[in-house]
């Protein structure tokens, strides 16, 4: 009604309506009846009473507000985001770090004045080489001693980092027996190689009068020893590249692929990996082949667990599987004698719809499975090789998938022979070819934790030998793998507990329940606490399962 | 029984061994020497298993039973053995067995595992309920799963819990669903005899299709690329009017893990109609073979398994045909006549009578990609006949209208089995064992069980003998009914109702699709005192064939009743909507008024009026 009267208000003329009444009809009104039309005066002031009523609806509409927020306000436990930036902030301005010691020994067959200021002096020279070295990426502040043994006694440094060296142990005289045993012997002088905590790494200069010029052995443990008639300067040399290059980067040059260049370790994030090993029969109906993993397999693969327990633990296991053919092409090169398979079609060549590898029952929850897999080629197909870009056939016919594991092409003994059908004959891998696969597969292993399969001793100008471990892990490049294992489990867990909390942030309306804020506090703890083992150089026990809790999260 | 509790090696014997099922060995004169021969004999016998048992290794083999059905019809039964020795690398080491699941064995502490994927209703007059097959392989439809744990009592309902959860990964089914405490129950007796250790669970709408089965076959060695598997061919298991798909697993110290995986198929023969033979009514027999129920022949043997063999069972309404005819039962003879020449001829008995059924064995490892096998059975002579029933045919059914209550009726229907069996004794008894898990949204009231023989009433304790009820508790606890029940022989139908009330549920907890009704899964008939195995007396033990085996293991006659289907109370599911709706129209009454209340200036408008009035006047 109010709008339909304000309408048609302005459709008569504007001008004032009751003059115009007035001389339109002058007979019928008359001024004193149009004044007793007019309603009474007001008793009030106008409005007031519309105020107040406009007042208690709009307060009874904020009394009602809290109640409407409180009925759909959303439960968001508080994380802690400044805590979170704050390890942020602390990680990129100092990457975690891990400060170790090196200790150079110089073992001196001709007397010597042995006095402090050579020691000193040789300290400081070291010292200077390593800060010229590419900086290494986990090793934090390196600590130099270094002691001189000569036939008339032995000094040490002031700054004595303590790698437990026993003076008048070893003498250059025990090289004759050869490296394997001298490494040993050196181990036992030289101790666990730990001091407050942090390591130590050992590299003894063993000078001798023999003309063959220098050559460098590392050995197994955490030192190393260079070998031959040496000046000072080219000893000191040797030193700071054999500990840079080798103890602190496992040999990784600049721009190759490997341990610390952002790769992760394929650990699962409850530090569980099973390693399955599949022997795939590709067409049973041409052969097909068993094998004895359980007693060559754990021979073999036992020391290799034991080495990387305090990192991971593994579990084993092994199937074999019929009926497995490749997904990839390959072509019968007459030159080579076989069919070849280019480098292009590996990303073909597992076959996920036919390859049952499955994921174990076994690894729970968040642990990871590497698969290795021996693929027998059928008759059609045998023999089958790698062929690598320049052209050349892959000398371990065998490649790796990084996170995924490898697998390794097998062919069998009697498919050069020619046999047209040997029609579903049962046979076994000799432990010799199962010995042999193994090998290659723990190469892998190294290379899937991101070592080098084998270190080749070009690399350094000085002839360079390396003692290989049983274990196929040595004990230096378990504490680079220790190194790096933590620093990337700080920065993985760092990396989610960031992004979660900006998640949260940017969602307004998220629910985030008491659980979650709870873990991520206990993440934070565990993050902040690594860090602090980290600095103090703890390394194998800081930052195995620090994450779990968040990337569970996540 | 020494020779019985070694296990998997030594049950191969059982056919003759003293302490098998044969009875031929005591029924003589037990004079003096003959006991010490027999002595002798059997102290042979576990020698010779103790040293079969030696070489341990995994085994694999595969089987195929096919068997014409009377109503036109053909059963195809798939069966798989792998076998793993008890071994320290169990779980972690194999060859041939499955490695998921000897993961699953030793995770689970499980002693015994029975899964089955089933569509379908097994037809128990048709297809026969007296036998092995109908017995061990005839399934509720949907899923059902039950299992034994090695484990303390306290732990087997989490890990019951576990389990699902990962059968449910393994399988690609909704087994999930099992995990909640209303949805599995632990029978004492009536499903199995077990000491509280068994947990027993059933999906009845679970969907099943080759998604099912794909996980399946991946537990085969070959999967479904050479030997038996390969007849599996999807288009045509699935379109049988039976399809049941089984795994069993059975574990133990001595015994390691022997998994058994079955798939039961009844399926119409696609032949071309002018291959069958001309008859007036249209009812014969169709000639089938492998190509017609498959589209697929049998070229060879999955290289791995230990034996490959088709068998080609006749029933025993057949045989007695044939006998009758004067011909011999060769592979052709007066009435019909098998496309291959079988490499064996196995005698069949049950308990009841001394012949029954007749084996044809064809070994696939003769025939190769060149020269396939594709048994069939070809009919010479038009030919009707009926398989062994069930003492009872027991079926179950709802009674009663409305929302709120109704009730559940069992009834029996006698087949007059026992006059053929044991004459016709007046006042003997057969005894009936029911065992039903009803979910707790149908409240049965127990005290209101009726039992009605041949139409009239009977008090409860004239018929029930033992009875056992776990009832159900509201959204915790599934009711479970266990019963024994001893009928008279004369009886010819018998009844049991029990009433029950239907609850509600919380909105949330209706599936979807509420208003389709609520299935209550199959209740499960035993009968204790009929037992289905067969016994082969002429087999050779060295023959090792795990089909052949489980047929003569002795197992109570049973049958599954059919699923029900009980319309629930739904709520009105769009009432959230309609509160939303009209909460909104009465706020915005409320508001538009107020405000219309406050803009409006009444007496002026009044006077505004009163002067139009006047100008227009």
């Amino acid at each position: 009604m109010a709008e339909i009267a304000g309408d048609e208000a302005p459709t008569p003329p504007p001008p004032p309506p009751i003059s115009g009444e007035v001389s339109r009809d002058p007979y019928t009104s008359t001024p004193a009846s149009t004044g007793s039309n007019k309603p009474p005066l007001r008793t009030t002031k106008p409005g007031v009473k519309r105020l107040i009523l406009t007042a208690s609806v709009l307060l009874s509409f904020l009394v009602g507000l809290p109640f409407l927020l409180k009925s759909t306000e959303i439960h968001r436990s508080p994380l802690p985001s400044d805590a979170i930036t704050a390890l942020a902030h602390r990680l990129h301005s100092t990457p975690p770090s891990f400060p170790c010691g090196l200790h150079a020994v110089f073992l001196r067959s001709v007397p010597d004045r042995s006095d402090a200021s050579l020691t000193r002096r040789l300290e400081q020279s070291i010292s200077a080489q390593l800060h010229l070295l590419p900086a290494t990426s986990t090793a934090g502040n390196v600590s130099v001693s270094v002691t001189v043994e000569s036939a008339g006694g032995c000094s040490s440094s002031s700054s004595n980092v303590g790698s437990g060296w026993q003076c008048g142990t070893v003498t250059s005289a025990d090289l004759v027996i050869g490296d394997e045993v001298f490494d040993e012997l050196l181990h036992s002088a030289l101790g666990s190689g730990r001091w407050d905590g942090s390591m130590v790494y050992t590299v003894v200069v063993v000078e001798t009068d023999d003309a063959e010029g220098m050559r460098v052995v590392v050995g197994k443990h955490r030192h190393a020893w260079v070998v031959g008639k040496a000046d000072e300067v080219k000893a000191v040399s040797v030193i700071g590249k054999v500990f840079a290059k080798y103890f602190m980067n496992g040999g990784i040059e600049e721009g190759e692929a490997g341990i610390g260049k952002g790769e992760f370790m394929p650990v699962g994030s409850d530090g569980n990996v099973v390693l399955s090993f599949s022997l795939l029969n590709a067409d049973p109906s041409d052969w097909v082949y068993d094998w004895d993993f359980e007693k060559i397999g754990e021979r073999m693969l036992n020391p290799v667990v034991e080495a990387l327990r305090p990192i991971v633990e593994i579990n084993i296991e092994s199937q074999v599987l019929y009926h497995t053919p490749k997904s990839s092409f390959s072509y019968f090169d007459d030159k080579l004698g076989g069919n070849v398979l280019s480098m292009g079609d590996i990303p073909f060549f597992v076959n996920s719809n036919e390859w049952h590898l499955d994921t174990s029952i076994s690894a729970t929850g968040r642990s990871k499975v590497l698969q290795f897999v021996v693929y027998i080629p059928s008759a059609r197909e045998c023999p089958l090789y790698l062929q690598l870009p320049d052209g050349g056939l892959s000398k371990t016919n065998a490649f790796i998938s990084p996170m995924w594991g490898g697998v390794l092409i097998w062919n069998p003994p009697d498919c050069s022979l020619g046999s047209k059908r040997t029609h579903g004959t049962w046979k076994k891998m000799s432990s010799q070819e199962l010995t042999e696969t193994l090998e290659i597969f723990i190469g892998q292993l190294r290379q899937l934790f991101g070592l080098k399969p084998s270190y080749l001793s070009q690399d350094m100008d000085v002839p360079t030998k390396f003692v290989v471990s049983e274990k196929g892990f040595t004990e230096w490049e378990l504490d680079l793998l220790y190194r790096h294992h933590a620093c990337s489990n700080l920065l993985s867990c760092l990396t989610t507990l960031e992004s979660l909390s900006s998640l949260v942030c940017s969602l307004p309306r998220m629910i985030v329940m008491d659980e979650i804020g709870r873990q991520v506090e206990l993440s934070l703890e565990a993050a902040n606490l690594a860090q602090g083992n980290a600095t103090l150089g703890i390394s194998d026990s800081s930052a195995g399962n620090i994450c779990n809790k968040s990337q569970g999260i996540g | 029984m020494a020779a019985h509790s070694r296990g998997h090696p030594a049950m191969r014997e059982r056919g003759f061994s003293p302490a098998g099922t044969s009875p031929y060995w005591w029924i003589r004169p037990c004079a003096g020497p003959i006991l010490f021969l027999s002595l002798l004999f059997l102290f042979l016998f576990t020698a010779a298993a103790a040293s079969a048992a030696a070489p341990e290794e995994e085994k694999f083999t595969e089987e195929l039973l096919l068997r014409p059905l009377p109503d036109r019809k053909a059963l195809a039964h798939f069966h798989f053995r792998s076998s793993a020795p008890p071994a320290a690398s169990v779980g972690r080491h194999h060859h041939i067995f499955p490695k998921a699941i000897s993961q699953l064995v030793k995770k689970y502490h499980i002693s015994e595992l029975e899964l089955s994927f089933t569509q379908g209703r097994w037809n128990y007059e048709q297809w026969g309920g007296f036998d092995p097959m109908s017995t061990n392989n005839a399934k509720p439809p949907g899923v059902e799963l039950w299992a034994v744990f090695d484990l303390p009592l306290s732990e087997i309902d989490a890990t019951w819990k576990n389990l699902t959860h990962t059968l449910s990964g393994l399988f690609c089914a909704s087994i999930n669903f099992l995990e909640s405490s209303t949805a599995f129950s632990a029978p004492r007796w009536g499903f199995k005899l077990n000491e509280g250790n068994l947990r027993y669970g059933a999906l009845p709408r679970e969907a099943v299709c080759t998604e099912n089965l794909t996980p399946w076959l991946k537990l085969l060695p070959c999967r479904d690329k050479a030997g038996i598997a390969f007849l599996l061919y999807r288009p045509s298991i699935y379109k049988g009017y039976y399809h049941s798909q089984k795994l069993k697993l059975r574990s133990s110290q001595s015994l390691g893990i022997i998994l058994d995986q079955t798939l039961t198929v009844v399926l119409q023969p696609n032949t071309v109609s002018g291959e069958q033979l001309h008859s007036n009514h249209g009812q014969l027999q169709p000639n089938w073979s492998m190509r017609h129920l498959f589209n697929r022949k049998l070229s060879g043997k999955c290289l791995v398994s230990k034996s490959s063999r088709v068998f080609i069972e006749v029933d025993k309404s057949i045989v007695d045909n044939v006998n009758k005819s004067g011909s011999d039962l060769s592979w052709s003879n007066e009435l019909f006549v098998l496309s291959n020449s079988p490499d064996k001829l196995i005698k069949g008995q049950n308990h009841v009578e001394i012949q029954s059924s007749f084996l044809y064995v064809y070994d696939a490892s003769n025939y190769t990609e060149e020269k396939p096998l594709d048994v069939g059975i070809t009919w010479k002579l038009p030919l009707v006949w009926t398989c062994t029933p069930s003492p009872f045919h027991a079926s179950r059914f709802l009674m009663g209208s409305g929302n709120e209550r109704g009730s559940i009726a069992l009834s029996f229907m006698s087949t007059n089995l026992h006059k053929q069996i044991s004459g016709s004794p007046t006042d003997c008894s057969i005894k009936a064992v029911i065992f039903q898990v009803v979910p707790w949204y149908v409240k049965v009231y127990y005290h209101s069980l009726e039992i009605f023989i041949d139409g009239s009433r009977k008090t409860v304790s004239e018929v029930v003998d033992k009875i056992h009820v776990i009832p159900s508790e509201d959204k915790l606890l599934p009711g479970t009914l266990e019963m024994l029940l001893r009928f008279p022989c004369s009886m010819q139908s018998g009844t049991l109702t029990l009433d029950f009330d239907k609850g509600f549920l919380h909105i949330d907890e209706y599936p979807p699709d509420a208003n389709q009704g609520f299935d209550i899964p199959s209740a499960l008939v035993s009968f204790p005192e009929f037992s289905s195995a067969r016994s082969y007396p002429e087999i050779d033990p060295v023959l090792g064939s795990p089909l052949l085996e489980y047929f003569q293991e002795d197992s109570v006659v049973k049958s599954y009743t059919e699923v029900l289907l009980v319309p629930l109370t739904t709520p009105d599911f769009s009432m959230p909507y309609n509160v939303i709706t009209f909460t909104c129209t009465v706020l915005a009454l409320y508001f538009g008024s107020l405000l219309n209340a406050l803009r409006r200036r009444i007496g002026e408008e009044e006077r505004e009026l009163k002067k139009t009035e006047l100008v227009s006047m």
